[in-house]
């Protein structure tokens, strides 16, 4: 029965322009991978070490491959029906939940094992060098499926619930980040030592692929600083991704019913309308209540600013007043750790955790304010009414732009007091934290820039937001999956030239976190990263005035 | 708005994407106060038009001017003087109604007090007050089409256009729709409106352009395009009992014989037959006449009144069949030629 289900889902994609260009990239993009490692001098490797670097490259290829490409769909699949209409149609049919949720999820999988496929001849000139047996392939083909498995089931869990197509791609997208690098975060810092904390560390991490891959890779540990790590991480992994993987598809089973349908739209209640008691007892919960009626917009603020804030959930004073608090605590508590002083958490440590939580707080937000910037406005029509307002092209872009800076500036901000603690337990490391702070600036004004730039190309916000977070990812966690691999297969000066392309990398090297600490990529860092913002500010300023002029 | 120029005036207008013909040559005239409904099947051109208007594409050949305006080469002023409520509606998510309104309000410059009084007037105007605190999104469409119609209003336009605004509502909603646009005519605006729904703007407007394939195939008001199209009426007949359909038939027949084109159907579960001819009022009169003579008892005799509808139909149909039909040569003011 699910058959038509299925059908439907790989045909309605594979029928595309868009997907022969992209079976097409991915077919170049593996071949290059290979191509890049490709020994060209004459000497023979006997035990087949530089077959399995280029096995490593490919591998991780993929993985990201899968990783940034694999959550878009399943995360548009159930939003998309129901703002259609069609899931209706499906629910009022003789069909059962579990039938229509299995060939969604088997149309999924099936297109993306479509895409993996493109990377078959590469995978095969792999073992053709020798090293590398149809086992390795065969273990390295059946973790990605399982990885697919597991992000498609994820995203179509976050699909049941979201409202809008873009939100759910988005919050496909953060958990799937977290899930793949936070993960490892926690580790990173805690490796090597005893007790719960760093037994904790060990098991999240099986959560993320990226240890289960360099498992099968022969790597060992993230970062592993020649410790050798006793986990099974990769048998963990499949055993936690088997069971996420039933447990969010029971999950997401449960909600196919009429009840998924069965919304009353928004009453549109006011606070102002309620009695006494709930004013206080609201104001009390909300400081700013996203309830009350707002006073007009003042003449001195850019009304493009104000609507983004008001049309965003987490735009709203209150959301961010919420976030920001929390960065104040969490920085607080690290620099806190900082000050009890135990012999492992050091400044650096801290500091380390620190960066590294900023930055996965940018890199996620960044895209998901910014990509839908334009993209938004013309899936809703509502471009149209902005260019029929005398607003300026500039004066909407600043205005959004403005809605995206303060927000990211606030999280930021809150951090701040953390990293005075830490200079004032060590007064040394004063310009080091200036540093770090200018990189996270400038990660900000870069992910905001880069994402907003690349999503106004797009009619569609899911689009556009998949684009943003891929390009952002190559930019930020490509080289630091290269760094992964520093000294083999990858060279000092490789490891350093890549790395100069992170803000990420960057920020962690100033803070001289363990592992960065032998690379000097600041300013060539700055520069280069300040010169590609301006050069998407430049598209973005042109591409703003082309869709403001007449057609 | 200036008094000597019209409120819109349109001339020549073409919009060509690549060897595709959007709109081919429009050529049309609207004095201040009037409605004129713009029809037209599915891609006929009507979008790309009112788009030409509003500032939104740029004319490939021809001018348009609104109150004396170049629409293409001032579009700043233009966007001052027309309120322009598009086919989709443009829904922001999370925003109530007044939030909605407040936005556009600060984007066309209104001061926050002015702007607060007007968003009130407006709603008032459009009968939308109780939805003030409504989130957008989570209205009904015919909801949305009349805060679509408060946002168009809120900067004080002298011409309003309007993309389908009765497009997906319902009957009630329509004739609110319909006494909604009326009282906007009589305050003194200009309105554009473009609509499928023909039997709404037959008792609105005050010209019609008809639209086919990018060309204007017909301008001016309704009686004046449907006596371009034919010179024929359709007089309905009813009779007491469908008995009398035989007879009175054969009486119709040869009556009607020495024109060769005329029609006459019979529908005897109504006891009505009806004729469709060219002669005047006076032979009719005749053939009353004749059925009374033949002792046949007649309730009915009337003319059915030719619609909006029958006349989009007749310009469309006749243009299938190859007839030229006001097929209005570029060079010349359509109205003049359909006359």
């Amino acid at each position: 029965m699910n058959q038509a289900i299925i059908n439907r889902e790989l045909a309605s994609f594979l029928r595309t322009r868009r997907a022969v260009w992209l079976q097409v990239a991915l077919a170049i993009l593996f071949a290059t991978l290979v191509l890049l490692r490709w020994p060209t001098d004459a000497r023979i490797d006997r035990f087949g070490e530089r077959s399995r670097e280029v096995y490593r490259t490919f591998g991780f290829g993929l993985l990201a491959v899968v990783i940034l490409i694999s959550p878009v769909f399943p995360a548009t699949s159930l939003v998309r029906e129901r703002i259609q209409g069609t899931l209706a149609l499906l629910l009022a049919s003789p069909m059962r939940a579990w039938a229509i949720y299995l060939g969604k999820m088997l149309g999924i999988l099936g297109l993306i094992l479509v895409l993996l496929m493109m990377s078959l001849p590469a995978a095969a000139a792999c073992k053709a060098m020798g090293g590398i047996s149809s086992g390795d392939l065969l273990a390295l083909y059946g973790l990605l499926i399982l990885v697919a498995a597991e992000f498609t089931a994820l995203g179509m869990l976050v699909s049941s619930y979201a409202k809008s197509i873009d939100s759910a791609v988005r919050i496909t997208y953060g958990l799937v980040f977290a899930l793949a690098l936070l993960t490892l975060g926690p580790h990173q810092f805690l490796q090597g030592g005893t007790g719960f904390m760093s037994d904790a560390a060990e098991y999240i991490r099986c959560a993320s692929p990226i240890a289960a891959c360099m498992e099968l890779f022969g790597q060992q540990d993230v970062s592993g600083q020649g410790l050798i790590s006793a986990a099974d991480i990769a048998k963990r992994h499949v055993v936690f991704g088997v069971f996420a993987t039933l447990f969010m598809a029971i999950w997401t089973i449960s909600r196919l019913n009429h009840r998924l349908l069965d919304q009353a739209k928004s009453a549109g209640t006011i606070t102002n309308e309620l009695g006494l008691l709930s004013r206080v007892f609201r104001r009390l919960m909300f400081l700013v209540d996203p309830q009350r009626r707002k006073p007009g917009i003042p003449w001195f603020v850019n009304p493009v600013m104000v609507k983004e804030f008001r049309t965003r959930r987490f735009g709203r004073s209150h959301w961010l007043m919420r976030m920001v608090s929390i960065c104040v605590i969490v920085s607080l508590m690290l620099a806190c750790f900082t000050a009890v002083g135990s012999a492992d958490w050091n400044v650096e440590t801290i500091g380390g955790i620190l960066v590294v939580l900023q930055m996965g707080l940018v890199i996620l937000i960044s895209p998901s304010l910014s990509a839908g910037l334009i993209s938004t406005e013309r899936e809703s029509g509502g471009w149209d009414l902005l260019r029929m307002t005398p607003v300026s092209s500039l004066r909407i872009l600043t205005g959004k732009l403005a809605s995206v800076v303060w927000p990211l500036s606030l999280i930021l901000l809150a951090t701040i007091p953390g990293y005075f603690v830490m200079i004032y337990v060590k007064p040394g490391t004063q310009q080091s934290m200036i540093r770090v702070l200018i990189c996270l600036a400038l990660t900000l004004f870069f992910g905001m820039l880069l994402s907003t730039c690349i999503g106004s190309f797009f009619r569609k916000t899911a689009t556009a937001t998949v684009a943003a977070y891929s390009l952002l990812m190559t930019f930020i966690a490509v080289p630091m999956l290269i760094w992964v691999g520093r000294d083999a297969p990858f060279s000092h000066s490789t490891v350093e030239s890549s790395l100069t392309l992170s803000p990420a990398a960057a920020a962690l090297s100033a803070i001289r976190v363990r592992g960065f600490e032998d690379y000097e990529l600041i300013p060539l860092n700055w520069w280069i990263v300040g010169g590609l913002s301006a050069v998407f500010f430049l598209g973005l300023l042109i591409q703003t005035w082309r869709l403001s002029k007449p057609d | 708005m200036s008094n000597q120029s019209p409120a819109l005036a349109v001339d020549r207008l073409t919009k060509r994407y690549g060897d595709f013909t959007a709109l081919d040559s429009l050529t049309i005239t609207i004095e201040c106060g009037r409605i004129l409904g713009l029809i037209g099947p599915n891609g006929s051109g009507k979008t790309t038009a009112i788009k030409m208007l509003v500032g939104l594409a740029r004319p490939t050949e021809g001018t348009a001017h609104i109150a004396g305006i170049d629409c293409s080469r001032d579009s700043r002023k233009i966007k001052r003087m027309v309120g322009y409520m598009p086919d989709k509606f443009g829904a922001y998510d999370n925003m109530r109604v007044t939030e909605y309104l407040d936005f556009f309000g600060a984007a066309f410059g209104i001061g926050r007090r002015k702007r607060i009084k007007r968003i009130d007037e407006v709603l008032e105007t459009t009968n939308a007050t109780y939805m003030r605190d409504r989130y957008v999104e989570s209205l009904s469409h015919g909801m949305q089409q009349r805060i679509g119609i408060a946002r168009t209003l809120l900067h004080d336009p002298d011409v309003l256009i309007f993309d389908e605004p009765a497009n997906g509502l319902d009957p009630q909603a329509r004739i609110e729709m319909r006494d909604l646009l009326l009282q906007l005519a009589a305050s003194g605006k200009t309105l554009l409106v473009t609509s499928h729904i023909l039997p709404e703007l037959s008792r609105i407007c005050d010209q019609v352009a008809i639209l086919l394939n990018g060309k204007l195939r017909a301008f001016g008001s309704l009686p004046e395009i449907m006596k371009s199209i034919s010179q024929k009426r359709t007089f309905e007949i009813q009779f007491s009992s469908k008995e009398a359909i035989p007879a009175a038939a054969k009486i119709g027949r040869d009556f009607a014989s020495d024109e060769a084109d005329a029609e006459l159907s019979e529908s005897p579960a109504e006891a009505i037959i009806r004729l469709r001819t060219a002669k005047s009022d006076s032979e009719m009169g005749e053939l009353l006449r004749q059925l009374i003579t033949a002792d046949i008892a007649v309730n009915q005799f009337r003319e059915l009144q030719a619609d909006l509808e029958d006349a989009f139909l007749s310009i469309t149909q006749l243009n299938e069949n190859g007839v030229q039909v006001a097929d209005t040569p570029s060079t010349e003011k359509p109205a003049e030629a359909t006359r």
